[in-house]
């Protein structure tokens, strides 16, 4: 285990309804502003739940320069290529002919499926009925444009990153529904650890702020229905908390072999030290109320990352403000962490931007890398009345100013997969602080 | 790459249009007879494609023996489970587990993983809502007002498209490491490969691979029509009257673990995993690269990963798709790594179809079958090699492989290539 190639974080980049860059969300987070409204991209007015936390303010007609390329991409497509394009930029480095083998690129995608206006148009030509007629199909516009074709596949976003940037290597597209980003930052560390890459370019994105993706949420009664109050709707760990906020967006990761970053003297946010990866194999959509699964995800990152739970300083939690997730969730941290989970400041990021789903987990590794830079917990916003069964050091009122050496990121997929990111100060890898400001 | 420890294949499970179980699959490979014929699943008449292979006799509830879960999964997902349920069966894993203690049992169960290739969705599955936009008559807010009378609650759930995994997991009681792989083609291999890194690096001792999807479905047959990627009616790999690919649906699973567990419970030891390599063309999601640069790179990292040398492989399964370009820059790939030194080549996709996330693995299952009897068909379709890929030693003939190692091939959308190198276990 000691010749263990070692993985810096090197470059940053998010588009989320807390802003559409890092250093905006960051400062979104800082004030503790929940970014929840009523929902404004379609008419929501009929649906049980009509607010979410969008992305405003995005420029969907060109994230990146390159405008033919577009044509191939639907909303979240395009919230990686912003996304991405601003982590390799912040990380100074781009694969070329020479390395772009060494490049890897691994994504956590939402769900396969036509964009809502392409699926109304089918409908109207081909299923007005109320079922698919596929005699009809055969001269509907929509099933004869392979453009809808692209854009549907879940291979679509990291195909066009790998066009994008000229990435050659190991390239992998996966979902494990809210787990999925942070799976995708987990295998990403892998690459590098294992040899595979030098280079990854690692993140998540999602979109499902849309009637289909709504409804989805609205049939399991997941979400907050609290129509009136959107500011207050995202309320982790709070006695009075009824459901998650949907967000959307897209978060990215530049993770570069360690020795080679300094190197070049790259600025290094932190060390990617350590992935979980486990499988709850109870229920579909329950978390069961002992923690079991969160539990050994955890204990999987800190062994992986060479800490003991006494190394931790903040765990971004997953904390979707549901009941069910952050009870079995706190009770996860108070097993893992035991006497010392009342040291460990812990705080929920969905307060502010609400849940990114398949980009929740690369979003919030995101910010546990921020959080180590600037020597600050983000905050749990909403939190007025803790829940006695959520007995935890939450991290509420204001952010704080801490010197983290390490923070932790849980992400827990419905489907059982959970996800666990042990991220680590650079000044305690080799006394170096992370450079260039 | 650092570390080598082999990982060894301890149980195969598949189900496809040939059949509902490896050896069953194999028989009709050898027999030189394909399974492909017209769709049944909807009326095909006027349809510019209609030939696929679908499973035949298709009853979920037999299969599973579980009528409950059906609520949960869908056609694809059932595919997967069933593939996975016989892999783990033949393994003999959780026989030996139920005899553990509990505390032995627990750490057991969290040291087996999970890894799961999978179509990702399907355009069927947003059907589900025409009912409703019929009610609504396009008028949105109707749409969100009468949604919960309309649609099944369970919707978002049955379309998860890591929903093998999460059942297998559940079925069995196994926690361990874990994945679910979105991405196309090459998703069942990656799920092989990811699997067998994590048993090199010790992030679990056993695992279950899984590539399960189910593309044969009218949306996709009309897009894969309109790209110019679908044959009138035979898939004729490498052939100089080649016209297309075929879709096919099914699953297969592998159990694979590090030898020490195999060992530990006296598992039957089919085979191994020596190696993989991976690379992408990236010009795309269509477009593959003429000179098939990406998947020559892939075999020479599959080959370095495992320290073989290409005179070693025994046979190369390629993906052989019978698409004009991808069956061409495979051609031109395989020349450039094995020169005049090639081992004989085949493929099975005129036998079952293109499995997409499923036909990696599903293939690799049927290269340990050939590895095991020492004897491989041909393709049986191949009635004149194209001229463009002479040298290519490819025929309709059976074969003896020249060792007891495969090399067998993935691609997919994006250009990615997925390599593969496995052995059959001595005796076997």
């Amino acid at each position: 285990m000691a010749s263990k190639r070692r993985v810096a974080v090197t470059g940053l980049g998010l588009v989320t309804p807390a802003g559409n860059s890092a250093d905006q969300a960051w400062n979104t987070l800082m004030a503790g502003r929940s970014c929840v409204a009523p929902i404004t991209r379609f008419d929501a007015s009929g649906f049980p739940v009509r607010i979410a936390a969008e992305v405003k303010g995005f420029n969907e007609a060109a994230p990146i320069a390159e405008r033919k390329q577009l044509k191939f991409a639907n909303r979240s497509h395009r919230f990686a290529l912003a996304a991405a394009e601003e982590a390799m930029r912040d990380a100074g480095i781009r694969p070329s002919p020479e390395t772009r083998r060494r490049w890897g690129c691994a994504v956590g995608t939402g769900m396969m499926g036509m964009e809502f206006a392409d699926l109304l148009r089918l409908h109207r030509h081909s299923a007005a009925g109320g079922e698919l007629d596929v005699r009809r199909l055969l001269e509907d516009e929509v099933a004869l444009d392979p453009m809808v074709f692209c854009r549907s596949q879940t291979p679509a976003g990291v195909s066009l990153l790998l066009r994008h940037f000229g990435i050659g290597g190991y390239a992998t597209s996966v979902h494990t529904a809210c787990a999925s980003g942070g799976q995708a930052v987990g295998t990403a560390m892998k690459l590098i650890r294992r040899g595979t890459a030098d280079y990854v370019l690692a993140g998540g994105f999602d979109s499902m702020i849309t009637p289909i993706g709504l409804a989805g949420f609205c049939l399991l009664s997941a979400l907050s229905p609290d129509n009136e109050t959107p500011q207050r709707a995202s309320r982790p760990f709070d006695a009075t908390r009824n459901g998650f906020v949907l967000g959307e967006g897209a978060g990215f990761l530049v993770l570069e072999e360690w020795s080679a970053a300094r190197a070049r003297g790259a600025r290094i946010y932190a060390e990617l030290a350590g992935d979980g990866n486990s499988l709850s194999s109870y229920r579909i959509t329950d978390s069961h109320p002992s923690g079991d699964g969160p539990i050994q995800s955890m204990q999987q990152a800190l062994a992986d990352a060479g800490a003991s739970p006494a190394d931790v300083t903040y765990v971004n939690a997953h904390g979707t403000s549901t009941q069910m997730n952050d009870r079995s969730e706190a009770a996860a941290l108070r097993a893992v962490f035991d006497a010392q989970a009342k040291g460990i400041a812990v705080s929920s990021t969905k307060s502010v931007m609400g849940h990114l789903i398949a980009a929740a987990g690369a979003v919030e590794a995101v910010i546990c890398a921020l959080a180590i830079r600037h020597s600050t917990l983000p905050v749990n916003a909403n939190l007025s009345e803790l829940d006695p069964e959520c007995e935890l050091n939450i991290v509420r009122g204001e952010p704080r100013g801490r010197r983290i050496n390490i923070a932790i990121s849980n992400s827990l997929g419905f489907g059982g997969s959970n996800s666990c990111l042990a991220l680590r100060n650079p000044e305690e890898v080799d006394g170096r602080p992370g450079g260039r400001a | 790459m650092g570390q080598t420890q082999n990982v060894v294949i301890t149980g195969t499970g598949a189900l496809c249009a040939a059949g509902r179980n490896p050896a069953a699959i194999w028989d009709v490979v050898k027999a030189g007879v394909s399974a492909l014929s017209d769709i049944r699943q909807w009326d095909t008449a006027g349809w510019p494609r209609r030939v696929a292979g679908e499973i035949p006799d298709f009853d979920a509830v037999s299969l599973l023996k579980d009528r409950k879960i059906q609520k949960f999964i869908r056609r694809s997902d059932v595919f997967g489970l069933y593939a996975a349920e016989q892999a783990i069966a033949e393994s003999g894993l959780t026989a030996y587990r139920d005899t553990l203690e509990e505390a032995v049992a627990t750490h057991f169960n969290d040291r087996t993983g999970v890894y799961v290739g999978s179509g990702g969705g399907s355009y069927q599955s947003q059907y589900d809502y025409f009912p409703l936009l019929s009610a609504a008559q396009g008028d949105l807010q109707t749409f969100g007002r009468e949604l919960g009378d309309t649609v099944n609650p369970m919707w978002l759930l049955r379309t998860l498209p890591n929903n093998v995994l999460c059942h297998v997991g559940i079925r069995h009681g196994l926690k361990g490491s874990n994945a679910c792989i979105t991405n196309h083609s090459v998703s069942g291999m990656l799920a092989i490969i990811e699997a067998a890194q994590a048993l090199r690096y010790e992030d679990a001792e056993r695992v279950v691979a899984v590539g399960h999807d189910a593309p044969v479905e009218p949306q996709a047959v009309l897009y894969f029509h309109q790209l110019g990627l679908l044959a009138q009616d035979t898939i004729r790999s490498f052939d100089r009257n080649r016209d297309g690919s075929l879709f096919g649906e099914g699953a297969a699973a592998l159990m694979l673990e590090t030898p020490a567990s195999a060992s530990m419970r006296n598992a039957p030891v089919l085979g191994e995993v020596l190696g993989s390599g991976y690379a992408s063309d990236g010009e795309g999601l269509l477009a593959i690269s003429d000179d098939g640069a990406g998947l020559s790179d892939a075999m020479n990292m599959a080959l370095e990963d495992a320290q073989l040398q290409a005179s070693e492989v025994g046979v190369i399964v390629a993906h052989a798709n019978g698409t004009r370009q991808s069956d061409a820059s495979e051609a031109a790939a395989i020349a450039r790594v094995f020169g005049a030194e090639s081992p004989p080549v085949t493929g099975f996709k005129w036998v079952f179809g293109h499995l997409i996330a499923a036909s990696g693995i599903i293939e690799t299952v049927q290269a340990l079958c050939g590895l095991r009897e020492r004897r491989f068909p041909g393709i049986a379709t191949l009635r004149e090699l194209d001229p463009a890929l002479a040298g290519l030693r490819v025929s309709a003939a059976a074969f003896t492989p020249r060792s007891d190692v495969a090399l067998v091939i993935s691609r997919g959308f994006g250009g990615t290539n997925a390599v593969v190198l496995i052995r059959a276990a001595s005796g076997g």
